[in-house]
């Protein structure tokens, strides 16, 4: 077997063979100039610890915010421990319009459907300008442009909810009454849904003018050299091309306005028994008499009634049974919006 | 530089015997066997993708910060496996310095730079910190340029000072063994020949392996030249003999540009 | 052979293009008015009432001339109490899914809870802090229920910058601390956590900002009365913010002047996230310059 220190003058000092002996080389034990310190080590083994500690934490509260609610909410079906007040089923509670608590009828549909119109009518504002003040900035607007309207979206987005609320009680209301509706009050779904578009409109431009930037330039190009003009270029392709981005954008802005709850208490009117008002009005055209009949959505009835009810009452414990409903449907949201994703990436 | 004619001296420093990588079902290096000689330079050739940026980030672990990744076979460093249980592979990284692609000096100032890695091991000091900075910007051949400038931030020096300062940087925790991962391919000629210049230097007391997919640069710089190829090794020699009278056919048409 | 055709521009569709680019400019500007309109009503509403006295006194229950020094105190304590609780919770859980989680499931689950829990309206959080908080562990409406409660809100806003602010370190950075020896907890924290520490503080300041203005949490939570010395640090008192007690004197009305202190507390608001808005561009500015 060659030694390793004289085969330098005829075969490879290097060899591939795998059956050679690694060298055994006294190697004096070098007393290391750096080492880590025990503490520097443990450090390093149990942060590790710590940090999933912060993220398992944030999935623990989702459990918990699920299991609370429930928990409170059950309390309006079953007949628990403490709870001496009448007993719902779930039919007469999720299947009826009836709402008027003092007579025992807890029919929440008037708020669901207050919830599902505000929010549909705040939709169908502010997707369509949204989108399009996407398309604009991505494609249209010169920097400068850009810019100003990046930082108006930012203060926008900015702005609390009791402000939005404030200005459409002291500002949007009054205007609103005076100019069309010969000084009868504005308060309603019209109002409601202009200024949560505001509030959700933000959210919208901000995740098409990413949609539209992150297109490929060479879809308007090809188009464009074909002799289209721009505008036939976002509107045949551009739009098209970003739909599934576009319209998980409008399905995000629909989860912000479902679970908003302060700016639409302040101007909506509320009224749970809108659907009746709305019938008995009959003064007026239908659509008008749709917005702007004083009327209520799960949210708002929560912030109207939460501190007026009495805790372990039928009622109060309907309301967190609610609360849960807006969350199980915002999760819905979250898991369209994967959903859609995935779509994307396919 | 070694030639054929003087035996070798100095001991082996890094040992791999029937080494294999895998990065998920996917074999990247296949059956190496190969020493490394303390206080010599050893550069790595072949065309792109063959492994061997691969094979010298298993000498220090590295790939194991970032990926999955299976390494079967021996790897030792003076006759310790390095891939053993109970090996701390931090220390390791200590002892097993490497040079990047590209300059990657940290948004700090020259000083903090070098600072950094003795900072890691607990050295307060100001006085040895100092000491150490220096020593490592004169072994780099930084210090002249850089005396009077060290609390400037180092993202404003020249690529060929980034990259020196990083070799300083690397200097500073003291390893045994350098490892250079195509350290010129971001530099102009000047400042590749600047650190060629200093390879020659800092292997009076460091094992320098140097991966590079430029052929004269290993032979300027390089004691031995391994050949590697599609994760295989072909030949390893001594480098005056590799570009002379290779063994292997294939070595031959990759020295002499028929493929590669 | 057929002739060709000439494909000369249609009229129309030029006409339909210039008349689309305009509109296009039209929407844009007209949410610039919107935004405009919007802050000069505020700030107009707001300004005969503004003026240090307001800023200063003690709030009144009944008669007018009532003030807003107690709210003013309590949102800025508020706010910092809760930054102060969800900065380490989420800098940590943004840490494990930007440097340990790896690529599989369980960053998937990870993120999924994040963006549930960032999506989760402010009004269910409130339902939440008044089971737990108020009611079951017994702190009532508190500065403490409104703080815990009110951090909840923001941990997945910073957990999120954490998570996205850390993995644009450059990975070069990470290899070189890496390949000096450095444990992978000081790589993170002396050279991943300072290059990103610059965006992950833009984002906290935005965080402060929507902490700042929330309402729907606190009123169930913090409630809607405020402690009757000033300055009162005790974390077992009720208090009330800006915010809230701008929906407080609108929706309760038994102050004869609720509809100037609502102009007026709406006007400081304003003012305050206009700053805060400022700082952020400053921030941002400064950041770019500084890494170039």
């Amino acid at each position: 077997m060659p030694d390793a220190s004289d085969t330098l003058l005829d075969a490879p000092p290097c060899a591939s063979d795998p059956t050679r002996e690694s060298p055994v080389v006294e190697s004096l034990p070098k007393e290391p100039a750096f080492r880590h310190s025990r503490l520097q080590r443990l450090a390093d083994r149990w942060s590790h610890l710590l940090f999933l500690t912060c993220g398992l934490l944030v999935v623990a509260l989702i459990g918990g915010i699920l299991y609370f609610l429930a928990a409170r909410g059950a309390g309006a079906f079953l007949p628990l421990a403490g709870n001496t007040d009448k007993v719902l089923t779930l039919k007469e509670v999720f299947l009826s319009a009836d709402w008027d608590p003092n007579s025992g009828k807890f029919g929440i549909l008037p708020f669901i459907a207050g919830s599902l119109s505000v929010t549909g009518l705040a939709l169908l504002l502010a997707a369509p300008t949204g989108i399009l003040t996407g398309v604009f900035i991505a494609k249209l607007a010169p920097g400068w442009m850009k810019t100003l309207m990046r930082q108006v979206m930012d203060l926008l987005v900015g702005i609390p909810s009791v402000v939005y609320g404030i200005f459409g009680l002291m500002v949007v209301l009054p205007w609103v009454s005076g100019k069309w509706l010969s000084d009868s009050p504005a308060a309603g779904f019209a109002v409601s849904a202009a200024i949560l578009a505001v509030m959700i409109v933000p959210t919208i431009v901000s995740l098409s003018t990413d949609a539209f930037e992150s297109l490929p330039l060479a879809l308007e190009e090809g188009s464009q050299a074909l002799g289209s003009t721009r505008w036939q270029a976002i509107w045949h392709v551009l739009i098209p091309a970003a739909r599934p981005r576009l319209l998980t954008a409008t399905v995000l802005g629909l989860g912000r306005a479902i679970g908003e709850a302060m700016a639409i208490q302040m101007v909506i009117g509320n009224n749970p028994q809108w659907i009746a008002l709305m019938r008995g009005a009959t003064d007026q055209t239908p659509v008008l008499r749709f917005l702007f009949t004083p009327a209520a959505t799960l949210t708002t009835e929560l912030v109207q009634e939460l501190p007026n009810t009495a805790a372990g009452s039928t009622w109060n414990n309907l309301l967190f049974a609610m609360g849960l409903l807006l969350y199980l449907m915002t999760m819905g949201i979250i898991l369209a919006t994967r959903r859609l994703g995935r779509q994307r990436n396919a | 530089m070694l030639s054929p004619q003087t035996p070798e001296t100095k001991p082996v420093k890094l040992s791999v015997r029937n080494m294999d990588f895998r990065y998920g079902e996917k074999k990247v290096l296949d059956g190496l066997s190969l020493d490394i000689h303390a206080e010599r330079v050893t550069a790595i050739i072949g065309p792109s993708g063959c492994g061997k940026s691969t094979f010298l980030k298993c000498f220090n672990r590295i790939h194991e910060v970032s990926s999955a990744v299976k390494v079967s076979g021996d790897m030792q460093i003076d006759g310790v496996d390095i891939y053993r249980g109970g090996i701390d592979e931090v220390d390791l990284r200590r002892r097993v310095g490497m040079v990047f692609q590209k300059p990657n000096p940290f948004p700090k100032s020259i000083y903090e730079n070098v600072a950094f890695g003795p900072r890691l091991f607990g050295v307060k000091d100001r006085a040895t910190l100092d000491g150490i900075v220096e020593d490592a910007l004169r072994k780099s051949a930084l210090w002249d340029e850089v005396k009077d400038r060290l609390k400037e931030s180092a993202t404003g020096m020249s690529g060929g000072q980034q990259q020196r300062l990083c070799i300083a940087r690397a200097l500073a925790v003291n390893p045994e063994v350098l490892l250079m991962d195509e350290p010129c391919s971001a530099l102009d000629p000047i400042a590749t020949a600047k650190i060629e210049e200093l390879i020659g230097e800092l292997k009076e007391n460091l094992t320098i392996v140097i991966v590079t997919h430029n052929m004269q640069q290993a032979a300027r710089v390089s004691d031995y030249t391994a050949f590697f190829w599609l994760g295989k090794l072909i030949e390893m020699d001594l480098t005056e003999r590799i570009f002379t009278t290779p063994r292997e056919r294939m070595t031959e048409d990759y020295l002499t540009g028929r493929f590669g | 052979m057929p002739a060709a055709i000439s494909y000369r521009p249609r009229r129309l569709s030029r006409v339909t293009d210039r008349v689309m680019r305009l509109a296009l400019w039209g929407l844009a500007l007209a949410f610039i008015a919107v935004l405009a309109v919007f802050v000069g009503a505020i700030l107009k509403q707001g300004w005969p009432v503004l003026n240090l006295g307001f800023l200063t006194r003690m709030p009144e229950t009944l008669d007018a001339g009532g003030g807003i020094k107690p709210e003013i105190f309590n949102s800025l304590y508020l706010v910092a109490l809760s930054l102060a609780i969800s900065l380490p919770i989420g800098l940590g859980a943004g840490i494990y899914m930007a440097e340990y989680a790896g690529q599989g499931r369980i960053l998937r689950f990870l993120r999924l809870c994040i963006e549930t829990l960032a999506a989760t309206p402010s009004i269910v959080l409130a339902l939440f802090g008044m089971i737990v908080f108020v009611q079951m562990m017994g702190w009532s409406f508190s500065i403490r229920s409104g703080a815990v409660t009110l951090a909840l809100l923001n941990i997945p806003v910073i957990t999120r910058v954490t998570e996205v602010s850390l993995l644009a370190v450059p990975r070069e950075l990470k290899e070189a601390s890496y390949g000096l020896g450095a444990t992978r907890l000081q790589t993170i924290l002396k050279v991943a956590l300072p290059y990103a520490a610059t965006g992950i503080l833009t984002g906290l300041v935005l965080t402060a900002g929507r902490a700042f203005g929330e309402s729907a949490i606190l009123v169930f939570t913090a409630g809607t009365n405020t402690s009757q010395t000033f300055p009162d640090f005790r974390l077992t008192v009720p208090g009330e913010t800006l915010s809230v007690h701008l929906w407080y004197v609108t929706s309760d009305g038994t102050l004869p002047d609720a509809r100037e202190i609502a102009a007026g507390t709406a006007a400081v608001m304003i003012v305050v996230l206009l700053v805060l808005n400022l700082s952020v561009r400053f921030l941002d500015r400064f950041i770019r310059r500084r890494t170039r």
